[in-house]
This record gives C-alpha cells, structure tokens and sequence, in this order.
C-alpha cells in the first residue's frame, strides 16, 4: 500500500470523528448562548408584570404601568441627568489624555517608553473601587469632597486608558511618508497636525468619544466610591436593591437592552460591510 | 524625543507631554501614593487628655468656690491661679481637637480575624471565578475564531456584544431574579417537588457565597471571551489544518498549536476577570443585598463611609491592589509573557 493511499484512508477514517467534534463545539456554543440570554430574558420580561416585586414566577398579569411610573421617578431621573454631566466631563478629560499618551508612545523612542506604556495602562488592570478610593483622598487633601466632579476624575483616569489605547491602534496604521511629505513641502508641525494627523484620526476620536461617555454612564465600582452623597443613574439603581426593590427597575433593564441591542446590531453590521468591502477589494 | 518634536514641533510636544504629566501625576501615582501613605498612620489621641481636662475643670469650680470666699490679698492670688487653670484648659483642649499623627503598621497587622476571613475567601472565589471562566470561554472563544464562517462568526459576535454592553448591575440583577426566594430556580424546584413556596419551604441560595460566585462568573465571563477570541483570531486556520494533516489528535493540536498561540490573550481575561472579581463591589453588593456576609470591596466601602475610618479602607484598598498586582506578574509567568502583551 501506497502512503497517499494510507493518508487517504486516514482522512476518511477521521471526517465522521470531525464532524462529530464539531456538532459537540455547537451543542457547546449554543448552551453558552443560552447561558447569556436566559437571565435577560427573565429580568426584561418582570417589567411586564403587574405585580410590586420584582418576579416572573408570581404572574399577575401584562401591564406598562412601571414604564410609567419611571418617568415620575424624580431621583433616577435627576440620576440620569448627572450620569449625562459626567459622561460629557469623561469624554473632555479623557481624550485629551488619552491622546497625548498616544502620541507620545507611537514616536518615543526610549528604554522609558515600556515603564511608560505600563504606568499608563496600569488604571484598566486596576480594581475599579481602588481609582474612586484613591481620587477620593488625594482630593479630600485639597479639600475637594466627593461628588459629580470627583466621579468625573476618577473615572477619567481609567477612561483615558481605554481611549489611548484605541488612539495607539490608529497611529500605528498611519502612513508616516504624508507627514514627511508635507514637511519637506514646507508646511509647519502645527498645520501638519492640524490637516493631516487630526483627520486620519477623526473617526477613532469619535468612536472613543462614544465608548468613553458609555463607559462612564455603566460605571458602578468607581463611582459609587468618589459620589459623596450625591448619585448618578447607576449608583441610584444600585441602592434600590436594599431599599425599595420595584419592576421600575427591570423597566431600565428593558431599555437597556433594547438600546443595546440596537447599536450592537449597527456596530456588527457596519463591520461586517467594512469586512466584505475589503473581501472584495482583495478578491 | 527628537522624533516627537520634529513629528509635532516644540509647542505640541510640549502640550502632549504636559497633559501626560498631569495624567500620570496627579490621576494615577500621586493619587495612590496619598492612599498608601494614608494606610500607614493613624490619629492618635493621648489616652489620658479627657481625663485630665475633666480634673482641670474641677479644679477651676473649686478655686472658684475658693474665690468667692477668699478676702484681702490672697484673693488675687487666687484669680492669677485660676487665670494659669483656664489657659492650661485652652492648651489641653486644643490638644484634643488635634490628634497627634503616628506612623504605624497598625492598620495592616490589626486587621481582625473576621476581615481576614473575609479578604481570603474574596481572593478565592475571584481566583476560581478566573479558573471557571478560562476553561468555559477557551472553547467559545476557538470556536468564533477559527471555526465558524465569517458571517456566522459577525452574527456570534453580535450575541456576545449585547450581553458583554449590558449595565453589569443589570447583568447581575437578573440572577438575583433566578436565585431569589421565590425565584425562578425556586418555583422550577417547586414543580418536581423539591421545594414548596406554599410552605416557604425554599432553599436560601442568596444567604450562601455560592450566589455571589454564580453572579460573579456570570458578570465578568465575557471579560475572557475577548482577549482570547483577538489573539485566535489572528492564528493562522492552514497552521491548524497542517497539524491535523500531519495527523495530530485533536487534543494535541490544542495543546501544542492553539493554546501556546492564545497564551498572551489567555493572561489578559484570566488579570481582567481576576482584577473584576476581587474588586467587584456591585456583586456582592446586589446579591447579598446587605444582609449576609461581606465580601471585601464591602468591607473597604463599609470603613470609608460607616466606620469612617479611612486609614483603615486606605490599608485594606492598598492591600487589595497588591494583591490584584502580584497575579498580574504570577500570569506573566505562567503564560510566559511581557508587559507590551498585555492590555493591547
């Protein structure tokens, strides 16, 4: 017997063995797919029920009375008003950050730049409630008490992270020959960034503008440290579990969701037609 | 350095490394060497200074008394005493007011057998949710990346954004719905018999740190999902394909080909998801819902804002970050990988 025919044999041998492997890896995903829209589910379908405690289980009929009875809600509202102010500092401080950081990473040449890229990247690996502790008494020093501002920076620190990162991606994508081109040409270092690096950044600065007013809006374990006594949407929901559990709350979960699942849908769909555009451009 | 300023120019330069120095400064070191240096004092009130502002006002009633009685000379006398008695008062008070700063371990060693309870089973289930979580996401993960076609991949992709956007506190929400009293779990033990809410004969899942755990892995699963989905998403599909030509067992192709590939996504999830659990203070917080027992972010929350002892939360908070970055230079080692790695 021939080796291509023993080779033959054995992929022939091991197709059924494949496909069987691959329908468990199936099994597998959807389990797992289960496992992450089960509880959803069952939260989101609560804001229907008509009964005062948060349940699916008690069913005591369809209502939309909690949606209602949300918009009366005064303090979740003056909290999403807040979360809004904050989220829009975030994106004031952060970028600014997170882009100097960037620019500075992408050209420095030094033995420094490792330390460098670790001290600023070290807020993402560190424990949310640690940042809000830490802004919190650093500015207790100045006399600074907790509350929207101190919310703010402290979530800014780890924010302009995330943002650096993201700005770090891009830079490293750009085609540094325009730049020279446009010195040699005579053009300044200031009108060079200005017409050059500032618009081939521009999408990245609008998408870490976007993720970084949603993280802010999300963020529970820094905030609720550096909050003081006032409250944000997400630090208002947290203390409704020890006090005043009601299906008003399964009612943002609902929004949540279904604002989540909107924009989640259009980020995939705009890059699944970057990825077939640039399929095509290739094939 | 000189790239920088021939790349941006002076001013630039000079903005760029300015906002940096402040980001560095006054947001990340600085902050957090204040919350160290806090973690290492305490106020100290000398024990007896109450005592003896009391006694000192005694004194002064009687000398009063004294006054009031006395006649000819030695009544001056005793207004000069009585004027030495209040200043000494003044001087005493004023040393209470301001409690004298000592430089101690105290904060650290007097954590009570309680707290320390509390910060060991914390650092254990968050090690365990890391573990957990590893082992579910790899196969998730291998299976986006490498096996799906790509528009199957975009439409998985798409199921493990929405839940991974999804407010953590609502995430948790829902397994607090699942696991409650009369939750779903309960009411589907109810129906073949196991328990019976009629009779309130249910079982507590939310008093056991189980509850908190199932939460826990549920909230920052996807945190391992991603990094390790990034890196096999690079790997090569005909790498694969050659090693099971060459008539690699499936096992073996795991365990020689896709693992030491994913290995620098794999440290990523396992230091988010550990950093996540441990620090996580809105797990605990939802789950528990105050009434059984702390986890330690609860703990930190409960010296800052109940006992108001800062010193304290700063001694247990810096623990807790020396705690998260030891396991991030353990992963290093056991994935064998450098800083740059990390966090991309």
């Amino acid at each position: 017997m021939t080796a291509a025919a023993d080779a033959g044999t054995v992929a022939v041998e091991r197709a059924p063995a494949r496909r069987w492997s691959n329908q468990v890896l199936n099994l597998y995903l959807v389990l797992f797919f289960v496992y992450l829209f089960a509880p959803l589910l069952v939260m989101s379908a609560a804001a229907f029920n008509s009964y005062s405690y948060p349940s699916v289980t008690q069913w005591q009929g369809f209502t939309l009375k909690w949606f209602v009875e949300l918009t009366r809600d005064e303090r979740l509202l003056q909290g999403l008003w807040n979360s809004i102010l904050i989220g829009f500092g975030v994106i004031a401080v952060a970028l600014p950050l997170g882009l100097s950081g960037a620019f500075i990473l992408t050209r420095l040449q030094s033995r420094w730049s490792g330390i460098l890229y670790g001290v600023l990247v070290s807020p993402i690996l560190t424990p949310g409630i640690i940042l809000g502790i830490a802004t919190l008494i650093f500015w207790r020093n100045i006399g600074v008490a907790g509350g929207l501002f101190l919310a703010m920076m402290a979530q800014a620190t780890f924010i302009a992270s995330y943002s650096m990162l993201m700005f770090m991606a891009r830079l490293q994508r750009q085609d540094r020959a325009l730049e020279e081109a446009a010195l040699d040409l005579g053009a300044s270092n200031f009108m060079v960034f200005r017409r050059i690096t500032i618009p081939f950044l521009a999408p990245t600065i609008f998408t870490a503008g976007v993720i970084a007013f949603l993280q802010s809006i999300e963020n529970y374990n820094t905030t609720v440290f550096a909050i003081g006594g006032n409250w944000t949407l997400v630090t208002e929901i947290g203390s409704r579990f020890r006090f005043g559990l009601s299906p008003v709350i399964n009612v943002i979960g609902v929004i949540f969701v279904a604002l989540t699942v909107v924009f989640a849908v259009i980020y995939v769909a705009l890059k699944e037609r970057e990825r077939r555009a640039r399929a095509a451009l290739v094939g | 350095m000189t790239e920088l300023v021939r790349s941006y120019g002076r001013p630039l330069t000079a903005i760029f490394i300015g906002l940096t120095t402040l980001w560095i400064l006054g947001m990340i070191l600085v902050p957090q060497l204040f919350m160290a240096e806090r973690s290492f004092w305490v106020e100290e009130k000398p024990n007896d200074i109450s005592l003896k502002i009391d006694r000192a006002y005694a004194d002064l009633s009687t000398m009063k008394f004294d006054l009031a009685r006395a006649e000819g000379p030695g009544k001056d006398e005793i207004a000069g005493r009585i004027e030495a008695k209040k200043r000494e008062i003044a001087g005493l008070e004023e040393q209470e007011k301001q409690p004298r700063k000592v430089y101690t371990m105290r904060n650290y060693t007097r954590m009570s057998a309680l707290h320390f309870q509390i910060f060991l089973r914390t650092i254990f289930y968050a090690a365990m949710v890391t573990v957990l979580a590893l082992v579910v996401c790899y196969p998730v993960a291998y299976a986006i990346a490498q096996v799906a076609t790509p528009r199957r991949a975009a439409f998985l992709m798409l199921g493990l954004i929405i839940p991974y956007a999804i407010n953590e506190l609502l995430r948790v929400y829902a397994w607090l719905m699942i696991l409650d009293y009369q939750g779903v779990l309960n009411t589907m033990l109810d129906w073949i018999g196991v328990t019976d809410l009629a009779t309130q004969q249910w079982i507590p899942f939310l008093q056991s740190p189980g509850a908190v755990f199932v939460a826990m892995v549920y909230a920052y699963i996807l945190f391992m999902v991603f990094p390790i989905y990034n890196t096999l998403e690079t790997l090569d599909k005909n790498q694969v394909e050659a090693a099971r030509d060459l008539g690699a067992s499936t096992w073996r192709i795991h365990w020689r080909v896709v693992i030491p590939y994913a290995k620098p996504g794999m440290a990523v999830g396992c230091i988010m998801t550990f950093m996540l659990s441990a620090g996580s203070y809105s797990v605990p917080q939802i789950m528990t819902r105050g009434t059984s027992g702390d986890w330690f972010s609860q703990t930190i929350y409960r010296q800052f804002f109940e006992s108001n002892n800062w010193n304290n939360g700063a001694a247990y908070a810096f623990t807790l970050l020396i705690v998260c970055t030891l396991f991030i230079f353990l992963m290093m080692l056991v994935f064998r990988v450098g800083v740059r790695d990390i966090a991309r």
